[in-house]
Order: structure tokens, then C-alpha cells, then sequence
């Protein structure tokens, strides 16, 4: 699902974005990326999703090789997974269905079916009676339900999440937080980066931290020697 | 877009239309400056080509007439004229006779006949009239030319107007380098303005694309609605400027140029042909596609 060997990133301002990071995330498991900000975690999902190329290192995403990725074969990873910032970056013209329909629109998706997707996907998240709502007229908690939703809509394997709760009140995180659990639980890798430290860890869910670009502690299991 | 379905073509030309009716003002003063910039290239074309039309028409005047010595004639006429047909530079030579050159001035002369009547004898001389090819038709030609007739015996003088021949000469070259200029530099000012809308339309569209990038749309899938946005741009507004010029030229021949033909010399204007209209939408296509490309390649690296 993802392997990550001996990765580093520099940066001109910051050498040491990322410092030989290794490791290996199963296939339906949950990991939260954790560590103070400016520890390297938005980096770190970056190179995942191919928005910047690594220094060094080898990197496997959903059986693409990332580092050898030719421009063109870019879209072809990012349909194999879904990703949602801290902000939901929703478009403000479009309302919630239409924000969503939009992923799958772009593939060049069929319109009957993106209508039975998107609206599946919207009740799945908890939207039903808000789908024609613009995002001015959402909470924030609704709008980051409807960037999940527009992230998930295309079934992806993996689902890669930046502070995803970083502008919502506590209440509604905590319901977003069961919302990534529940996809989860549906079969979707999951590798959420927060700065929260506090988060229980279950049978499925691992933890790394991250410190100035190093990893300083790690759930996961350790990679084969040699690796 | 080959191998794409007509679903996706569908959604391009969508897309496109909700580009250009999501920023209508950007685009209608897009609109608005190459239509004028075509409707000046067009104006500018159509001048040009009835002023070619017209010095093609001077130059067919250009000719060079050698006077034959009163001596001279039968024999070394025909190998004169052999002689002079020979030359690189001739067209066309044309002997007159001293009884045909009195019948071309009697009938010049028309109601004043009577003046020639008193005469002796026939006081003009037998002549060549040479007439040069287009290529030579200019002061450089003309010389050459009268260079080599200089040499001959059998002629007693020549005329060839050399300082009008000069000056329609550097008047033309004039003209066509004038041409050349402000024609490249609208082309160029065409590119311009369509890049810089296309730019300003991604720049409006960023969030979209970022997103579209995020959920791996491919990069034909967000070019193409810029590159047709274009396109139709450039189409529209060299359509347009074409229309509003056949309009303006059709005013101006009924309103301007027919009532003072006669005295402007009977010289019929011409509009561009289908084939010079159509070169110049065609033209417009291509700066449409050159000045999304420009952009897209700047500002849409995907």
C-alpha cells in the first residue's frame, strides 16, 4: 500500500524536511502522523501524493512507483487516493453536490452515475438535506464533510488527510474523527497527520511521530533489515 | 482530442462556455481587442491589396520607348526588334510606324486635326514600344535596360520617365515594409491580449484547478476547455472584424468612392476574396491557439 525507504526531502530554507524516513503502512490501516508543527508531516504527505518529488529514497504508493512517475501517469496515482487539507478548499459557486460531483466529472465519469455516486457518498458523510447548499451556507465541520466526501466519492484506496479538524470546534472534530474511522472501517487506508499526540490507538490503528523531519517513535511494526 | 469520447468533447466545449460566461467582462473586452485589432489588419489588407492592385496597374504603364532614326527601317527593323525581344528584361515589344504614330496624335488631337494639316511632311519618328516585364517594372530595370539600348545605333533617342519610375520604385517598397510592421506588430498584439485573458481566465479558475489536478484529471482534460476558449475567441473576433469591414466598405463604395470614381480615376475597389477572408479567420484560429498556448504553457504546467 505504502512504502516509503530512506526518504529525504530539502528544501533551500529548510535541508532537513525529511530525513531518512522509512516505512511500511498495510493495506486498511489507519495512520495518524503526528509531531509539532514544522515537524515534517505535511511533507511527508506531499511526496505520498506526488506534489513534490523526494531528494533521495523510494517511495510505493497503491503499486505506483512515485519517484519514477512521469508527469503524465500523476493523475493516474491521484485517482488511486483521496486527500483533504485543513481547509475544505470547496468551490464557492458549486453547491455541496456539485463541489463532490465535480471529482468525478473531471475523470470523465458517466452523469447518471456521478448523480447516484455523489448523493451515496453525501448520505454517507451525513449531508443528505444540505446537498444544494453553497459552502457559505455550511459549518465549517459541514464543508470538511463535504471535502471528504469529494475525496471518497471515487472509491480510492487510500485516503491521506492534513489536520483535516485543524479549524473546527471540538465537538465536530470529534465527529469527523469518527467519520475517517468509519471509512476505515469500510476498507480505506487512512493516514491522517495531526498535532494532536492524544489520539487512542486500537488493533488497526498505528502511530508515527514525527520530529524535525525524523521519525522519534513508531507503531509500526519494523521494516525487513537491509530494506 | 482523438480517442476521446463525445461525452468528453461534450464537457470540453461545456467547460469552455462556463469559462466564458463565468468572466464576461474579461472576455468581451478580449473580444472587443481583436476584433479591433483584426478589423485594422483587415482594413489595413484590403488597402494594401487594392493599392498593390493599383501600382500593378501603374507598373503595367511602365515602359521604355526607343525612337528610330528616320534611316531606319524594312530590315534592321525586324532585327532590331529581334535583338531588343531578346533581352532579359522585355516583355513585350511593339513596333510603330511613323504613319501609325501620326494616326495615334491625329486622334489625340481630334477636333484640332487641322494643325497637322499644314505640315510638310511627317515629323515623327518610327518608335519601339517596350514594355518590361513585372520583375524589372522599377527604376533599377528600366536603367539596365535603357543601358543596353543605349548601345544601339539604329536608335535615335529614348524615353523612359526614370524619375517617376524611381519614386513609384521606393514608394512601393515603402509601402510593403510599412506593411510588413504594423501587420507583425497587430499579430503580435493579437497574441497578447488573448494570453493574457486565457491568464487571467486560470489565474479566476486556480481553485478549479488545483482541485481537478488533486482528484487526477488528466492535463488534456484541463487544457482543452482553455485551448477551445481561445480558439473561438480568436475565430469570433476575426469573424466579427471581417463582418463590421464588408459592412463599412460597402458604405464607402455607395456612399464615398462612387460618387467621386470619375474623378479619382475610374480604379474599381475590391473587397478581400472568400479565400483572403478565409485565411484571415483561419488567421485568427491560429492566434487563438498560439495565445492560449502561450499562457497554458506559462502559468498551467500540468
Amino acid at each position: 500500500m505504502i512504502e516509503m525507504v530512506h526518504v529525504s526531502k530539502a528544501y533551500d530554507v529548510s535541508p532537513q524536511a525529511l530525513l531518512d524516513i522509512t516505512l511500511k503502512v498495510e493495506k486498511g490501516k489507519f495512520l495518524y502522523l503526528t509531531g509539532p508543527s514544522g515537524a515534517g508531516k505535511t511533507t511527508l504527505l506531499k511526496l505520498l501524493y506526488a506534489a513534490e518529488p523526494p531528494t533521495e529514497g523510494e517511495i510505493r504508493v497503491n503499486g505506483f512507483d512515485v519517484v519514477r512517475l512521469k508527469p503524465r501517469q500523476v493523475p493516474y496515482l491521484r485517482r488511486s487516493l483521496g486527500v483533504v487539507f485543513q481547509g475544505a478548499k470547496l468551490l464557492s459557486h458549486r453547491t455541496a453536490l456539485e463541489n463532490v460531483a465535480f471529482a468525478l466529472e473531471v475523470l470523465g465519469d458517466r452523469r447518471r452515475e456521478v448523480f447516484k455516486k455523489t448523493t451515496q457518498t453525501l448520505h454517507l458523510v451525513g449531508l443528505d438535506s444540505k446537498v444544494h447548499c453553497f459552502p457559505s451556507q455550511l459549518s465549517a465541520g459541514e464543508q470538511q464533510r463535504v471535502a471528504i466526501a469529494r475525496a471518497i466519492v471515487n472509491d480510492p484506496l487510500l485516503l491521506l488527510a492534513d489536520e483535516p479538524t485543524g479549524n473546527i470546534d471540538p465537538g465536530s472534530a470529534e465527529e469527523i474523527m469518527k467519520l475517517f474511522e468509519e471509512i476505515n472501517f469500510r476498507g480505506t487506508t487512512v493516514v491522517l497527520a495531526t498535532h494532536n499526540d492524544g489520539l487512542p490507538l486500537t488493533a488497526s490503528k498505528e502511530r508515527i511521530v514525527l520530529e524535525r523531519g525524523r521519525i522519534v517513535e513508531s507503531s509500526l511494526p519494523n521494516p525487513p533489515a537491509g530494506d | 482530442m482523438r480517442g476521446l469520447g463525445f461525452r468528453m468533447r461534450r464537457y470540453f466545449f461545456r467547460q469552455a462556455w462556463q469559462n466564458l460566461s463565468q468572466n464576461p467582462w474579461i472576455n468581451v473586452i478580449t473580444l472587443g481587442t481583436i476584433t479591433v485589432s483584426f478589423l485594422v489588419l483587415g482594413l489595413f489588407l484590403v488597402i494594401f491589396l487594392n493599392a498593390q492592385e493599383l501600382m500593378a496597374e501603374w507598373g503595367r504603364r511602365i515602359r521604355v520607348t526607343a525612337y528610330l532614326a528616320d534611316s531606319v527601317n524594312g530590315e534592321r527593323v525586324r532585327r532590331l526588334t529581334e535583338k531588343v525581344r531578346g533581352f532579359e528584361e522585355v516583355q513585350e515589344v511593339q513596333y510603330r510606324s511613323k504613319d501609325e504614330a501620326l494616326r495615334i496624335l491625329e486622334e489625340r488631337l481630334q477636333g484640332q486635326r487641322g494643325m497637322l494639316k499644314g505640315l510638310p511632311r511627317n515629323p515623327l519618328p518610327a518608335s519601339l514600344e517596350i514594355r518590361l516585364k513585372p520583375e524589372y517594372r522599377n527604376s533599377l530595370g528600366v536603367n539596365k535596360l535603357v543601358e543596353k539600348l543605349r548601345g544601339a545605333k539604329e536608335i535615335a533617342d529614348l524615353q523612359f520617365g526614370s524619375e517617376w519610375v524611381e519614386r513609384f520604385s521606393a514608394f512601393m517598397v515603402l509601402f510593403q515594409v510599412l506593411g510588413l510592421g504594423l501587420g507583425g506588430l497587430l499579430l503580435l498584439t493579437t497574441i497578447f491580449v488573448i494570453s493574457n485573458t486565457i491568464r487571467l481566465n486560470i489565474f479566476a479558475r486556480r481553485d478549479e484547478i488545483e482541485i481537478m489536478r488533486l482528484v487526477g484529471a488528466t492535463g488534456l482534460f484541463i487544457r482543452a476547455p482553455f485551448y477551445i476558449e481561445g480558439i473561438l475567441q480568436g475565430l469570433l473576433g476575426a469573424g466579427l472584424a471581417l463582418a463590421i469591414l464588408f459592412v463599412f466598405f460597402q458604405l464607402f463604395l455607395t456612399k464615398v468612392y462612387e460618387p467621386l470614381k470619375f474623378v479619382l480615376g475610374n480604379f474599381p475597389l475590391h473587397f478581400l476574396t472568400s479565400e483572403q477572408a478565409a485565411v484571415l479567420a483561419l488567421g485568427g484560429l491560429t492566434l487563438g491557439l498560439l495565445g492560449t498556448q502561450v499562457s497554458v504553457g506559462r502559468y498551467l504546467r500540468v
